[in-house]
């Protein structure tokens, strides 16, 4: 049983990979700022996918922390990114 | 026999979570303009990874404190960077696609912005 929930943890791993690869893509040829913004903040998240599927496959809460620490960073650079595509200030 | 029960249920929260994730990135390529494209990638920052979180604080030893407040925390934060950006990409006149609502028709000017106090 074990067996097969790595092969689904793997399986699960390589499809977020492949996803980033394509989000990053279209990040790349975004139209607009706000566009490349949210290609951003997907990188982010998907990262922070991945970053939770490692500590599943090695059954340590350490990644936990990583993606944690992940999520706050992305966090706040989504919304200052935001503001200064707003106001051309930051804070 | 406790042990197969969770790994069953880790497996159906990890394979909800890809789905959610797939449906996600895939909203967020083919979706038409930024409002929209939006929404899709908000799916993904809530739904894709809290499923993967269930899953880890089901299976990952000593780690269900942290993986609930970060199931908390992004639930939370999800909501505030989506409508961050929206009102950035409305504040610099972002045209919406299709029908918008009747003050903005898509392709015409927006309403004046007036800044905010």
């Amino acid at each position: 049983m074990t067996g097969l929930f790595n092969m689904i943890l793997y399986v699960a791993l390589s499809v977020h990979i492949i996803l980033m690869g394509v989000a990053f893509v279209h990040l790349w040829h975004g139209e607009n700022a706000v566009d490349r913004l949210i290609g951003y903040d997907l990188l982010g998240t998907l990262t922070l996918a991945v970053l939770v599927l490692v500590s599943l496959i090695y059954r340590q809460s350490l990644y936990i922390d990583v993606a944690l620490a992940l999520a706050v960073l992305s966090f706040v650079g989504s919304v200052a990114l935001a503001k200064y595509l707003a106001d051309d200030k930051m804070f | 026999m406790q042990t197969v029960l969770f790994e069953i249920l880790a497996a159906a929260a990890v394979i909800t979570g890809t789905f959610f994730s797939v449906v996600g990135v895939l909203g967020f390529i083919r979706m038409p303009d930024v409002y929209t494209r939006l929404h899709a990638t908000g799916k993904v920052g809530v739904f894709g990874v809290v499923f993967l979180l269930i899953a880890a604080v089901i299976e990952t030893p000593l780690g269900w404190g942290k993986g609930l407040f970060l199931i908390f925390f992004l639930l939370v934060t999800g909501a505030v960077t989506a409508h961050a950006i929206a009102s950035a990409a409305y504040h610099i006149n972002i045209p919406m696609e299709g029908k918008g609502d009747a003050g903005r028709d898509s392709g015409d000017t927006p309403p004046p912005w007036e800044p905010r106090a």
